[in-house]
């Protein structure tokens, strides 16, 4: 990880000043049923300005449908952090949620269109 | 909102080539995030000591593949550590299916990942992964030594190659669709 996170010492570099349960008021899980890493967020305002740092960063990155295991990756946030960070963020209407991902597919035509697009690459 | 997200898992043992097969499908770099979890809460969690807890890295490897507009699949990689099953607990609730990755020389690294997918019913395909040279051994041979019942797919494939890792893939698809219950048609 290249960016440690809070983790009870108060020193070192790129150590928040603010512990991030503090953060997501210790919120310890998401409160959205099925907000899977492979669920996909969409910023719905522009203007992030005002927000906490970390939450800024997630809505910037969100202008297009992304999974929340992306902007895991590409902000180098613990998984289950993004989650709980993009769970308040759809809270504050600042992001609008895709379909869950944990649903089984049980619907023939997507697999059908999966199949086509695998058969093109 | 109908954007939709759907998932399917590469498992097998460690060294199994899961991170080509993902890469050689993806269509952006493959990315990777991590769960930090501290070692006490694997097993028993112990709030002494704090400061002394040592935090474990489990990294997920994935891909992603633009099916239409509004549909995206994800490819992940199960961790390499065998032990974080929670990970894929996660990973499969939903997910199409899994292609297991096989190395011949190595079988008994791909057990745990076709046990874990039988006992939930989750379609899987075992895919022998050619990276490392020629298969010496017969289909039979390999699935009597995997164990798989006999309706379970065991394909071929050199996951550094796009178009073999896509016909596994293709390969898991029809698989999970010949499971579906009869009569599932989409939207009629």
């Amino acid at each position: 990880m290249s960016r440690d996170f809070w983790n009870g010492a108060d020193h070192g570099d790129g150590v928040p000043l603010v512990p991030l349960y503090v953060l997501v008021n210790g919120r310890t899980s998401p409160r959205t049923v099925g907000l899977d890493l492979a669920t996909q967020v969409i910023a719905l305002k522009a203007d992030s300005g005002g927000l906490e740092p970390e939450y800024d960063a997630i809505v910037k990155r969100c202008q297009t449908w992304i999974s929340i295991a992306e902007i895991s990756s590409y902000l180098k946030y613990p998984l289950t952090l993004t989650r709980i960070l993009v769970d308040v963020l759809l809270e504050r209407q600042f992001l609008a949620v895709g379909s869950p991902a944990q649903e089984t597919i049980v619907d023939r035509g997507i697999l059908e269109k999966i199949l086509v697009r695998l058969k093109s690459l | 909102m109908a954007r939709k997200s759907v998932k399917l898992i590469v498992a097998g043992g460690f060294g199994t080539g899961k991170t080509t097969f993902v890469g050689s499908v993806s269509e952006i770099s493959p990315l990777t995030t991590e769960e930090s979890i501290t070692e006490a809460s694997v097993g028993v969690d112990d709030i002494r000591g704090i400061e002394d807890k040592h935090s474990t890295t489990v990294a997920l490897d994935f891909g992603r593949i633009t099916i239409t507009d509004d549909i995206v699949l994800y490819v992940f990689g199960t961790p390499g550590q065998d032990r974080f099953w929670f990970m894929w607990d996660e990973l499969s609730q939903g997910a199409i299916g899994a292609v297991v990755l096989v190395d011949t020389r190595r079988l008994d690294a791909s057990f745990p990942a076709i046990d874990y997918f039988e006992q939930r019913r989750i379609p899987f395909v075992a895919a022998v992964n050619k990276f490392y040279g020629e298969c010496p051994y017969e289909e039979e041979e390999i699935r009597h030594a995997l164990k798989l019942r006999p309706d379970a797919p065991l394909v071929w494939c050199d996951a550094r190659d796009r178009d073999s890792s896509a016909l596994t893939l293709i390969r898991l698809v029809e698989h999970a669709m010949s499971q579906l219950p009869v009569g599932t048609w989409s939207g009629v």
